[in-house]
């Protein structure tokens, strides 16, 4: 079958103009997020288990975590409050915000103030070169522990 | 008009599909899958296995703040198996980062453990490179406008072709380990160090200011050497200054190797002007102290043998690097005076006094005051005052040749080949008015006596009178080119006949303000704002040595009846009377104190 030099030319201009318009659609999913920024990573090392004997609570507040070690057991809660995003400190009870006053567990469950929701646990692995690595972008059940 | 639109279409097309591929093509995305898929094979356990595919090739940074201005460290995105141990056997990008003890890596257990975390130092601390790039010729530096190239591996597009075999080597990364380990104990950086005891052996501190290590005022301040310029560069300019900048008056120093010449460059590198390590408390206690205590632990003195003085002097001579800016024998810098006979010309007081500080026997002197210790300076003097040999001088001709000619120039036109870094400037015999209106005795007498001040010599010891007259007649014929006309006396006071007194010395620097300023400057140093068009310069008149030197009736000659071949006119057509002149006389003798020493300063 014969095909004109007008349809084609129409096809190809159509393919043109419906790729193109294709393309733009997945270029604004793929670009509009930028491949990396400034700010600290994510996911950082944090050392050695050693670094952590059996027992401690420790908490990192330049990463804004706190490393948690129950027996071969170890953890990374956020602490940063649910409630304004300040700096929640260690109590005796679990955490505290010194500013607005929510409270806590030491699982991060809150026990009182105007914080709506538990401090996220996150992701913790051991690295290759056997230090510990937190990677804040991935959220985690809270209570799930990475056994050494 | 349908075909252009169907072209155009279908290029946009193209065009887009190509931006939209490249983004999900990169170099290092092929690295990371890479690792991935090989970390996977060797996982221990299904939870490594699993957090392994969770991963995606994703840009990975170290964000250091500790070290100057805060870099975004990109390099593990590509070198993503540097800190993974298992990999040490791989090609790079994917090898593990070496473990050495050298670096103050600790085993522990049998396994590694870092001291400079990539976290907490990133890569381009130690290596330079350019950290947020993400293709190898952005990343390792290799792009001619990026400052800091990776040490020791990348060169770059522009880089100088006789450097670049000189790269090789991690010596270079030594620069970057001395930004924090600065102490002389310290065992990781001896090329460092090596270049920094050529920084004092060579003399280079006498010219060149390293903030808290040296303070000399010729060169340029190179306390940020290290952050302003390339390797390359530093190379060259030390290697042959003037192939970087024609007017550079830095010496060749030929005595240094090319090791040396590495080790120096290594160590200037590593100025960057701030010490990561350094407190702000210790950076207040070098200021303090000027770094004075730092200078006396570097330089290193040579015990001295009072038998061996001269010996011991001749080779603190050569060590020194004098011979990078002086002639002695065969060894010539090319820019300070001819030492081989200098037993002959300069007693040994002198010569101390000179080594100790140049300007109070040369009040224009280029030359630094070096830190020797008594005992160098004794050695040094007794090797040159022992210098005695004089020159073959069989004719008028050769004299000129062997004497005059490396001040005053092959044409006789005072631009010999270290004229430039005499002031005043040597005498130009083409000016046949300025060689005609001097009577011979003084010339003679400038040829046997010197020229206090400057640095004319005394030949006397070499030349007797008549000796100095055939090289006066040789320069008459050879340079001058007018036959000599013994000028007439001219009408001069033979001392000034104005007493010096406040009043006389008030209206002398009237005079001085009003007629004199505009070329011998407001302070008489020879600066005023027309001396930059005048060729010979205007005289210093602050140079003591030369002022205390000239009798009054030349200052008179010179003033009233002005000096033929220079800018300086005759004052007498401007209305200047002797007690005029004689305020001024006794206004630049008041400014002048008497001097100490000075080549003749026994007959004064």
């Amino acid at each position: 079958m014969a095909v004109s030099r007008r349809r084609m030319l129409a096809w190809i201009t159509g393919t043109g103009l419906v790729g193109s318009g294709v393309l733009s659609a997945i270029s604004n999913f793929v670009f509009i997020k930028p491949r990396a920024t400034y700010g600290q990573p994510q996911r950082f090392s944090i050392g050695k288990p050693d670094d952590y004997p059996a027992g401690t609570r420790i908490a990192l507040d330049a990463r804004r975590i706190c490393v948690v070690r129950e027996g071969n057991r170890i953890a990374a809660v956020s602490t940063t409050c649910t409630h304004l995003g300040c700096i929640v400190g260690l109590a005796d009870t679990g955490f505290a915000c010194p500013c607005h006053g929510s409270r806590f567990d030491s699982d991060g469950t809150v026990t009182g103030g105007p914080a709506p929701r538990p401090l996220p646990w996150y992701k913790i692995t051991l690295a290759p070169n056997g230090e510990i690595e937190v990677d804040k972008d991935t959220e985690i059940t809270p209570g799930s522990y990475l056994t050494l | 008009m349908r075909f252009a639109l169907a072209v155009g279409t279908f290029l946009i097309l193209v065009i887009h599909g190509v931006i939209l591929y490249n983004q999900f093509s990169h170099k290092w995305e092929v690295h990371q899958i890479a690792y991935f898929n090989q970390a996977k094979a060797m996982a221990k356990g299904d939870a490594e296995r699993a957090s392994l595919e969770a991963r995606s090739p994703r840009i990975e940074q170290t964000v250091v703040a500790d070290f100057g201005e805060t870099r975004v460290d990109r390099c593990i995105t590509c070198h993503i198996a540097a800190d993974d141990p298992r990999f040490a056997t791989y090609q790079q990008p994917l090898k593990t980062h070496p473990y050495s003890t050298a670096m103050g890596d600790v085993q522990k257990n049998g396994k590694w453990e870092r001291r400079h975390k990539f976290s907490e130092f990133g890569c381009t601390v130690c290596h330079d490179g350019q950290g947020r790039g993400l293709s190898p010729r952005d990343a390792h530096g290799e792009d001619e406008y990026w400052p800091d190239p990776l040490l020791g591996a990348a060169t770059q597009e522009n880089w100088r072709k006789d450097f670049v075999p000189m790269l090789r080597g991690k010596e270079y990364l030594e620069a970057n380990c001395a930004q924090c380990h600065t102490g002389a104990s310290f065992s990781g950086t001896p090329t460092v160090r090596r270049g920094m005891e050529l920084f004092y052996a060579s003399n280079c501190y006498g010219c060149h200011r390293i903030e808290g290590l040296s303070d000399g005022t010729i060169g340029p301040d190179l306390t940020e050497v290290g952050r302003k310029f390339k390797i390359d560069y530093i190379y060259a300019r030390i290697k042959d200054p003037k192939s970087i900048l024609a007017t550079s008056i830095m010496p060749r120093f030929n005595m240094l190797s090319d090791p040396d010449i590495k080790a120096l460059v290594v160590f200037l590198k590593s100025r960057k002007g701030k010490n990561f390590s350094e407190t702000e408390m210790d950076r207040y206690r070098l200021r303090a102290t000027g770094g004075a205590e730092l200078v006396q632990a570097h330089i290193k003195p040579v015990a001295i043998n009072p038998a061996q003085m001269a010996k011991q002097g001749e080779q603190l001579v050569l060590d020194r690097a004098c011979t990078a800016c002086h002639k002695l024998g065969a060894k010539d810098g090319a820019i300070a005076p001819d030492l081989s006979f200098e037993g002959l010309l300069k007693t040994p007081a002198w010569l101390e006094a000179h080594f100790r500080n140049p300007r109070s026997t040369m009040a224009d002197s280029i030359m630094p005051a070096f830190r020797f210790t008594e005992d160098e300076f004794k050695a040094m003097t007794a090797y040159l005052s022992g210098l005695k040999a004089a020159p073959a001088l069989p004719s008028p001709e050769a004299t000129y040749k062997a004497l005059c000619l490396r001040c005053h120039g092959d044409k006789g036109n005072g631009l010999g080949p270290i004229a430039e870094h005499l002031d005043p400037s040597p005498r130009d015999f083409t000016k046949a008015a300025f060689m005609n209106s001097k009577p011979m005795d003084r010339l003679v007498a400038s040829v046997r006596k010197g020229v206090e001040g400057t640095s004319m010599p005394a030949w006397e010891k070499l030349l007797d009178e008549n000796q100095a007259k055939a090289v006066l007649g040789y320069i008459q014929t050879a340079f001058v080119k007018e036959p000599r006309q013994e000028p007439k006396a001219r009408a001069v006071p033979a001392v000034n006949p104005v007493a010096s007194s406040p009043e006389s010395i008030a209206r002398g620097e009237a005079t001085f303000l009003n007629r004199c300023t505009g070329c011998h400057g407001r302070k008489g140093d020879g600066k005023g704002p027309n001396a930059l068009d005048i060729l010979p310069k205007p005289r210093n008149l602050r140079n003591n040595l030369f002022m205390a030197g000239v009798g009054d009736p030349r200052l008179f000659e010179s003033i009233l009846y002005g000096v033929q071949g220079t800018a300086m006119p005759s004052w007498i057509d401007y209305g200047l009377s002797n007690n005029d002149v004689g305020d001024l006389v006794n206004f630049l003798r008041n400014f002048n104190p008497k001097p100490k020493g000075g080549q003749n300063a026994g007959t004064i």
